[in-house]
């Protein structure tokens, strides 16, 4: 804690708050006070047309009744499940890549990097193109015998594909936080490892991975997020659709509210995938901080 | 130099040129959808945009849909409301963040780790969640379908406060405290010692905060009705129900949008790259 004494010239005990004044009218006005309503909301009927009403604990019940909640949260996880193995562990083999000492290998991590800048909507159109039943990847499939798929439109591949997409346009993003961790990996202890005849693999396993530790914390954290929340990719691919094969909880949210008006029992199944979310980062921290001690 | 001179004959290494090979194989596999949208974009009527084998070099290159997509959806309007929408959030972004942060960094007070803490925790509050509430808050304020409620949820992020504060705090003493000799008062210290310092800290939050701008679409959707606006990834999910099965008019419409945030990437790519692995080993 500072010392409240021996205050520095110019400084008056409302200084601090006078800077803060903006933002914390902004954490106000666009979080707080939003966070308040959606719990109001939870414990409430409301479809905008007629006054809220006080319902109790009517949404939650029927969110254990609800059968398109535990598709969702299924699908959710299901999303989480593939999400990771892309986004955890594929990027570091891009920032190995990257990292390598080559001429022009800037210009390679900025190709890698482009489709995390680029909007979900516009590399939704884009990869329309590409899972086309008479499309790239059919025709690479039609030379093996197989196909064609309508990747968008089959039950089973829906989830896949999109959670794939969604993969695809934040890889470049994990690279370059892995990228960042790289650098700080011992290199005389690669370069002892290697006279010691440790092959690339051993030489990723034991010293490379342990290294990495602090990092794989912060994109398990980010990874696990990421996948939870996905909503606009289902959005502008699948719309939950087909069969309900997409719907995730964020998306589910979403029609609940904006579709049906169902605004109550939507922030309702909000607060589930909050709940989780919070519940996910915790344990993130929790096994991190147990690993580092 | 003189290495370079001296290597009178280009030795090829195997090893390197497979390295090459797979470095340029990967970057088609994040560049090509892109490359493939602009074949469809650029094909003329009388080459397929499908079919097997893919025939995705066009011959010869045409405007004509790029012309048929910025008539069919008044894009011009798009991109004007999108300039307007960063020309505005991007610059109170970085004056809310940088003052927010200025104390948490260099004023001690009580109760700074709580504020801190209550900031970064806007992180766990995404933007999804807030789709109802804040929908409602605008409704209360009055504010729908106006551009102040497309602004306003995007002035605050626990990132711009995060990164600050750090800028802030790595300011060495010696310079504030001879500011303050001199007679400088606390705001004169903030904006004419410590912005100039953390500059390059502002301008990655910038260009992050141009991206995040320029490709919103779940927020604007929510709480704009008017098609006059819309920004510019509101107004390709407008042209993708306009256009329909029109795959090249929508293949040059989706082009057109990506353009300004890619030239803004190529520009800056070196900011923006070594930016990312800051922020977050913080």
């Amino acid at each position: 804690m500072p010392s409240l004494r021996g205050r520095v010239v110019g400084q008056h005990w409302y200084t601090p708050y006078v800077f803060m004044l903006p933002g914390l009218l902004f954490y106000a006005a666009m979080f707080a006070w939003p966070a308040v309503i959606a719990i109001q909301l939870s414990f409430s009927d409301y479809d905008i047309v007629h006054p809220v009403r006080f319902s109790g604990l009517d949404n939650f019940i029927q969110l254990g009744h609800d059968p398109r909640v535990w598709i969702a949260l299924r699908n959710s996880l299901l999303f989480v499940l593939m999400f990771l193995p892309l986004t955890v562990v594929a990027p570091l083999f891009l920032a190995m890549l990257v990292n390598l000492k080559l001429r022009a290998i800037q210009a390679f991590r900025m190709l890698y990097y482009l489709p995390v800048i680029t909007s979900m909507v516009a590399v939704a159109v884009a990869w329309r193109y590409v899972f086309n039943r008479e499309g790239v990847v059919n025709w690479l499939l039609s030379l093996f015998g197989a196909g064609p798929i309508d990747f968008l439109l089959d039950r089973h591949w829906a989830l896949p594909t999109v959670v794939l997409l969604e993969a695809w346009k934040n890889a470049g993003l994990f690279m370059m936080i892995y990228l960042a961790g790289l650098q700080s990996v011992p290199s005389d202890q690669v370069e002892a490892a290697t006279i010691d005849g440790a092959n690339a693999w051993r030489r990723l396993l034991h010293i490379v991975v342990p290294a990495l530790r602090p990092t794989f914390a912060v994109t398990l954290v980010l990874s696990m997020l990421e996948a939870m929340r996905a909503f606009e990719s289902v959005y502008v691919l699948t719309r939950g659709g087909p069969l309900d094969s997409t719907l995730t909880l964020g998306y589910y949210i979403w029609s609940k509210a904006f579709q049906d008006y169902d605004m109550g029992y939507a922030s309702a199944v909000g607060l589930l995938l909050w709940a989780i979310m919070i519940v996910l980062a915790g344990f993130n921290l929790l096994v991190t901080r147990r690993r580092d001690g | 130099m003189a290495r370079r001179l001296y290597r009178s004959k280009p030795r090829i290494n195997p090893r390197r040129v497979g390295l090459y090979v797979l470095l340029i194989a990967v970057a088609a596999l994040f560049i090509g959808p892109f490359l493939i949208l602009l074949g469809a974009a650029t094909k003329p009527a009388s080459q397929d945009v499908f079919g097997f084998p893919p025939d995705l070099i066009p011959r010869p290159p045409v405007a004509d849909w790029f012309r048929e997509a910025w008539t069919t959806i008044p894009y011009a309007r798009f991109l004007v409301n999108s300039v307007i929408y960063v020309g505005i959030t991007v610059p109170v972004y970085l004056v809310v963040s940088a003052l927010t942060a200025y104390p948490l960094a260099r004023i001690a007070f009580r109760g700074r780790g709580v504020f801190f803490m209550l900031f970064l925790s806007i992180m766990f509050l995404p933007g999804e969640l807030m789709l109802i509430p804040r929908f409602l808050v605008m409704s209360e304020l009055g504010l729908t379908d106006t551009f102040a409620a497309v602004i306003l949820p995007a002035i605050l992020s626990s990132l711009g406060i995060f990164l600050l504060r750090q800028a802030f705090s790595q300011i060495p003493d010696e310079i504030v405290e001879a500011a303050r000799m001199d007679g400088a008062n606390e705001f004169g210290i903030f904006w004419r010692i410590c912005v100039p310092i953390a500059a390059p800290t502002l301008a990655v939050l910038a260009i992050l905060g141009f991206v995040s701008v320029w490709n919103s679409f779940i927020w604007p959707l929510v709480v704009l009705n008017s098609q006059s606006k819309f920004p510019i990834a509101l107004g390709i999910a407008y042209l993708s129900g306009v256009a329909g099965t029109d795959v090249r008019g929508l293949a040059a419409g989706t082009v057109i949008s990506l353009v300004p945030v890619v030239i803004v990437f190529l520009l800056l790519q070196k900011r923006i790259l070594n930016s990312m692995g800051g922020a977050v080993k913080g």
